[in-house]
C-alpha cells in the first residue's frame, strides 16, 4: 500500500493546485448588497398562517392585519387611541334614541379594483354573508343578536349610501362600533365579481382563498403561498392615497434570519424578532425597536372541576407564586407587561396599571392561603404548556417558587394544537396559554373569561375559556350582563372595575402578562403607526 | 434468475415470449410490492394522524371558534364518519391523486406539494451534486493517501459535516458570507425584486430563469442557492467520503491492484477502472440514500434559509395536525424511496456485470 501511495505522491502538487483553484473560484462575490426600493416597504414576517383572504373566515393575526390594509371597514380605530372610533367606509353614523338602530352614511366614490362601483347594497350583502357562511367570525355579529334567519332583515341598505343595523338589545353603541372595527365583518366585497366566481353556494369563499375583492388603500396583487406577497397602492381609492406604492412581505420563519435581513438592509422591517435579538438591536441603536401593547393576555388557567383547583383559595395562592416583577425584568422586557386583570390596558373599563396588577411573589401569603385551603404541605399538579417561547421560562420560574411551599408542579410541554385540544376538551388540570380579545372594551374578556352561558359538558361552549376551565358563577354571569346593558357610561366603568377586582381574587385564570407586538425597523422607515388592533401601512413612509 | 441460456443469432419465438412473460411477471411483482408499500404507508400515517390528540378543526378555525362553526367544519372534514370509512374515502381520493385540502394553507395538498417540492428538489439536487462530486474523489483520495494530511483534512471536514448541526452552519454561513462579506444572496430562493419576474415553468428557478434568458435573475438565484446547497452538500460529502474511503481501502489492499500496477497500468486506470468499479455498487447505494434523505427536505436548513421547501411544509403540517398534508407528503416520500431503489437496481446492472448475468 505504501508503495502505491508513493507512486501516487507526484500527483499531490496537482491536487493542491486543484483545491486552491476551487477555493479561489468559490470566493468570487455573487451578490451585491441590496437596498430596498424607496417607494416600497419590505417586511420579513412569518406568514405561514395565511390560508384565506375571505373576511368572513379570517381567524388569525397575519391575514387580519393584511386585510385591514386592503379592505376598509365601516368604521375604524383612531390610530392614536384605540378606544376611539373614526369614520372609514362610513363618513358618519346616527344612533337611535333606544340604541338599537345604527344608521351609517357611506362615502361616495367607492370603486372596487375591478372597476365595479361599490354601494351600501354590496356592504349589506357582505355583512349578511358573514352570518350566513357561519365561520368563526360570524360570532362577532351573532353575539349581538344577528342570526341566519334574521340577518337579511336586520342588516339592510335602504339606498346606495345608507346601511342600517338593527340590534336585538340596547348594547353600548361604542362596543358595537369597536366590534365592527376590530373584526372583519363589515368589509364591503365586490358582490358582482364574487357572484361570477361562486362555487356551489359558497358566496365566493373559494375565490377569496387566494384573492381580495374589496376597497382599501392597498390591493393584493401577488401571493405566493409560503414565499411572499405584494400589496400595491389602489389607484381608485376614495380616501387619502398611501404614501408608499408597494408593501412587499417576504415569508421568513426563522427569527435569526429576520435579524440578519434587517441588519443587512434587505428588509425594512422584521416582525418576529426574538426577545434576545430585540434587546441586542435596541442596545446597538442601529435599528429602531417599536412595541405596542396588544389585547392578548398570557395566563395560567386552572380547571375548576379539579378537586384541588376548585378551591378559590388554592387559585389565589397560585397567584402569589408568580414572580411578576422578576419575570418582567428578565424574560418579558420585549414580550409584555405584568397584568393580572382580565381587562387589558387600553380597554374601556380597564383598571389602571397598578390596580390591575396588585400581586407580587409572596411565599408566606401563598403558604397561608394553602393552609386555609387545607393543603398545608402543598400538593402535586400538572401544568401543560405550548410552544410559545416564554411559556417554558415562566412555567419553570413558577415551578421553582411553588416547590418552596410544597407544591410540586410538573410541566408538560406539547404542540399548541395539542394543548388547545386538551384545554378545549377540559382534559387538563392547569395550563399556561394566551388569549386575545377582539374589542378594546372590558366586555370583550368579561364575556369570555368570566361569563359562562352553560357549564354542562354537553354544551361544549369551547369558545369560552370560562367553560373550558369549568368555571361557572350565576352571579358573575348576571353582573357581566348588567354591565353590558348599563346605559350610564360611568356606572358601566364602575361595574367593570368591581368585576375585575372580584375575578383577581377568585377567577380560574391567574392572568400574568399583557403581551406586546414588537418590530425592528430600519432607520429609513418613518411614521410606522400601530395600536393593539391594527397597523396602518398607508401612513408609513421612507 | 432465469434458466434460459443466452443464444447467438435469432432466438426462437417461444424463448422471446418466455422472456417477455418473465419480465412482465417481474414488473407485476414490482408494482404489487410498490402498491403494498404505499398502501401500508398511507394506512399507518392516516391512522396515526387520526389517533393523535390534535384537533384538526381547531387548526382550521382557530381557538376562538364557536361550537356551531366547529361542528360545521367537523362534518365538512368528514370527521363524523367512522374511521374505516374515512380511510376508504381517503384511499379513493388518493387513487385519483386528490390528497384533499390542506387545513393550514387552504389549498389542495397536491397543489401545495407541486409548489414546494421543486424548491427542495432543486436544493437537494445541487447539494447531492456537490456532495457526490466532491465526496467520491475525496473518499478515494483519502484511501489512497491514508494517514496523510489530506486524509486528516477530509476526516476533519467529515466530522464537521456530521457533528455540526446544519442550522448552526447555516446561520454561521449567512453571518460570514452574506452579512460580513456580502458574497452571496441572503435567505430565500431569490431577491424580492426578481421574485415576481420569474415565470414558473418547471418550478426550478435556475432552469426557469435560464429559459427566460434572464441571466441577472439566474445569477441571483444561484447566489441564494449556493450556500444552503453547500451546507447540505457537506453532510452528503461527509457520509459519502467516509463510506467510499472504507470501501476503497479494502479494495486497494487487494493483490489485483498491486498486480495491475506491476503490470504497468497507470495510476488512474488502476484506481478508477479496476478498484473503483468494484466498490461502485456500494457507493451508488450510499449516494442514493443520501439523496433520498435530502429530498425528504432538510427542515432546519430550509427554515434558516427561509426556503419554501417540502421539509418545512411537512413539519408545519405536522405541528398543526394537518393530516391531509402529512399523509400526502408521506406518500411522496415513499414514492421517492421506491423510485430511488429502482434507479439503484438499474445502476447495479450497469456497474456489476454479475447482476446482469443473474437476471438475463
Amino acid at each position: 500500500m505504501m508503495t502505491f501511495t508513493r507512486a501516487c505522491a507526484t500527483r499531490k502538487k496537482r491536487l493542491t493546485a486543484l483545491i486552491a483553484l476551487s477555493l479561489a473560484g468559490s470566493v468570487i462575490p455573487l451578490a451585491a448588497q441590496a437596498e430596498t426600493p424607496a417607494d416600497s416597504l419590505v417586511m420579513a414576517w412569518n406568514i405561514d398562517a395565511i390560508s384565506t383572504f375571505d373576511p368572513a373566515q379570517i381567524g388569525e393575526v397575519v391575514t387580519n392585519e393584511l386585510i385591514k390594509n386592503t379592505c376598509d371597514t365601516l368604521v375604524d380605530f383612531d390610530p392614536k387611541d384605540e378606544s376611539k372610533i373614526i369614520p372609514s367606509l362610513a363618513k358618519s353614523w346616527d344612533i337611535s334614541a333606544d340604541r338599537q338602530t345604527l344608521t351609517f352614511h357611506l362615502n361616495s366614490g367607492l370603486v372596487f379594483p375591478s372597476g365595479n362601483k361599490g354601494s351600501a347594497q354590496d356592504l349589506a350583502w357582505s355583512m349578511q354573508r358573514v352570518v350566513l357562511l357561519g365561520f368563526g367570525n360570524s360570532a362577532t355579529l351573532t353575539e349581538y343578536g344577528f342570526t341566519k334567519e334574521n340577518v337579511k332583515e336586520r342588516i339592510t341598505a335602504p339606498d346606495d349610501n345608507t346601511l342600517v343595523m338593527k340590534l336585538d338589545k340596547p348594547y353600548p353603541s361604542n362596543l358595537i362600533l369597536q366590534a365592527i372595527a376590530a373584526n372583519d365583518v363589515a368589509i364591503t366585497l365586490d358582490k358582482a365579481l364574487l357572484e361570477k366566481n361562486i362555487v356551489g353556494n359558497d358566496m365566493g369563499n373559494k375565490y377569496l382563498t387566494t384573492h381580495t375583492a374589496c376597497i382599501g388603500p392597498y390591493q393584493l396583487v401577488r401571493w405566493n403561498a409560503g414565499e411572499g406577497l405584494v400589496l400595491q397602492a389602489n389607484e381608485n381609492y376614495y380616501g387619502s392615497k398611501p404614501r408608499l406604492k408597494r408593501i412587499l412581505i417576504r415569508h421568513v420563519a426563522e427569527t435569526g434570519t429576520q435579524r440578519l435581513l434587517l441588519t443587512q438592509g434587505d428588509v425594512d422591517i422584521a416582525r418576529d424578532l426574538a426577545p434576545d435579538d430585540l434587546r441586542d438591536l435596541d442596545k446597538s441603536g442601529k435599528v429602531n425597536i417599536e412595541k405596542v401593547l396588544k389585547p392578548q393576555l398570557f395566563f395560567w388557567t386552572m380547571n375548576a372541576e379539579d378537586p384541588i383547583f376548585k378551591n378559590e383559595k388554592v387559585r389565589l395562592a397560585m397567584r402569589y407564586l408568580i414572580d411578576y416583577q422578576g419575570l418582567a425584568s428578565t424574560v418579558m422586557p420585549y414580550l409584555g407587561v405584568p397584568r393580572a386583570s382580565f381587562a387589558q390596558l387600553g380597554a374601556f373599563g380597564a383598571l389602571d396599571k397598578d390596580k390591575g396588577q396588585p400581586f407580587k411573589l409572596d411565599l408566606v401569603k401563598a403558604r397561608q392561603l394553602l393552609t386555609e385551603a387545607g393543603y398545608p404541605n402543598g400538593f402535586s399538579a400538572k401544568v401543560y404548556i405550548g410552544t410559545l417561547p416564554h411559556s417554558a421560562p415562566i412555567a419553570q420560574n413558577t415551578q421553582e417558587n411553588a416547590a418552596k411551599v410544597g407544591v410540586k408542579l410538573s410541566i408538560e410541554s406539547m404542540a399548541n394544537a395539542q394543548l388547545f385540544s386538551r384545554v378545549r376538551g377540559r382534559e387538563f388540570q392547569s395550563a399556561m396559554m394566551a388569549w386575545q380579545t377582539s374589542v378594546p372594551d372590558a366586555y370583550g374578556n368579561a364575556s369570555r373569561l368570566v361569563s359562562n352561558p352553560d357549564n354542562s359538558k354537553e354544551a361544549k361552549k369551547t369558545q369560552y375559556p370560562s367553560w373550558r376551565a369549568s368555571y361557572f358563577d350565576a352571579a358573575m354571569n348576571k353582573a357581566v350582563n348588567e354591565a353590558l346593558l348599563e346605559p350610564d357610561e360611568q356606572k358601566r366603568v364602575t361595574r367593570y372595575h368591581t368585576l375585575q377586582e372580584e375575578q383577581m381574587q377568585q377567577g380560574p385564570f391567574a392572568i400574568m402578562f399583557q403581551m406586546y407586538n414588537t418590530a425592528g425597523l430600519n432607520k429609513s422607515v418613518k411614521d410606522w403607526t400601530w395600536n393593539g388592533f391594527r397597523v396602518y401601512y398607508a401612513v408609513a413612509s421612507k | 434468475m432465469s434458466l434460459i441460456e443466452p443464444t447467438a443469432g435469432v432466438q426462437p419465438a417461444e424463448t422471446r415470449w418466455a422472456r417477455v412473460a418473465e419480465r412482465a411477471a417481474s414488473l407485476g411483482k414490482l408494482l404489487v410490492s410498490v402498491a403494498v408499500t404505499l398502501l401500508g404507508l398511507a394506512a399507518l400515517t392516516f391512522f396515526i394522524g387520526r389517533l393523535l390528540p390534535i384537533d384538526p378543526v381547531v387548526s382550521v378555525l382557530g381557538d376562538n371558534a364557536s361550537q356551531e362553526a366547529y361542528q360545521k367544519m367537523y362534518v365538512l372534514l368528514g370527521l363524523d364518519k367512522p374511521l374505516w370509512e374515512q380511510f376508504l374515502l381517503y384511499l379513493k381520493h388518493v387513487c385519483m391523486l386528490d390528497f384533499g385540502t390542506s387545513l393550514t394553507t387552504g389549498h389542495p395538498v397536491s397543489e401545495d406539494i407541486a409548489r414546494v417540492f421543486p424548491a427542495t428538489l432543486e436544493l437537494a439536487s445541487l447539494a447531492a451534486l456537490i456532495g457526490t462530486s466532491l465526496g467520491i474523489p475525496a473518499g478515494v483520495l483519502s484511501a489512497m493517501y491514508r494517514n496523510t494530511w489530506f486524509d486528516h483534512g477530509i476526516r476533519f471536514i467529515g466530522l464537521l459535516g456530521h457533528s455540526a448541526p446544519n442550522f448552526w452552519l447555516g446561520l454561521m454561513g449567512l453571518v460570514l458570507f452574506y452579512a460580513a462579506l456580502g458574497w452571496i444572496g441572503g435567505p430565500g430562493r431569490i431577491d424580492f425584486m426578481y421574485e415576481f419576474d420569474v415565470h414558473k415553468v418547471t418550478g426550478f428557478y435556475l432552469i426557469d430563469t435560464a429559459i427566460a434568458g434572464n441571466w441577472e435573475a439566474f445569477r441571483n438565484v444561484f447566489s441564494h442557492l449556493i450556500l444552503p446547497a453547500s451546507i447540505l452538500g457537506l453532510s452528503g460529502l461527509s457520509y459519502i467520503s467516509r463510506m467510499t474511503r472504507s470501501f476503497m481501502i479494502e479494495q486497494l489492499s487487494q493483490e489485483y491492484v498491486i498486480t495491475a500496477r506491476i503490470k504497468g497500468l497507470s495510476w488512474a486506470r488502476s484506481v478508477w477502472i479496476h478498484a473503483f468499479r468494484n466498490v461502485a455498487v456500494q457507493v451508488v447505494t450510499v449516494v442514493a440514500l443520501s439523496y433520498a434523505f435530502l429530498l425528504e427536505g432538510a427542515v432546519l436548513t430550509e427554515t434558516v434559509f427561509a426556503w419554501p421547501g417540502f421539509g418545512r411544509y411537512l413539519t408545519n403540517a405536522m405541528l398543526a395536525g394537518d393530516m391531509n398534508a402529512v399523509v400526502g407528503c408521506s406518500l411522496l416520500i415513499g414514492v421517492i424511496f421506491v423510485v430511488l431503489n429502482l434507479v439503484c437496481d438499474l445502476l447495479y446492472r450497469i456497474f456489476d456485470p454479475r447482476t446482469r448475468q443473474e437476471q438475463s
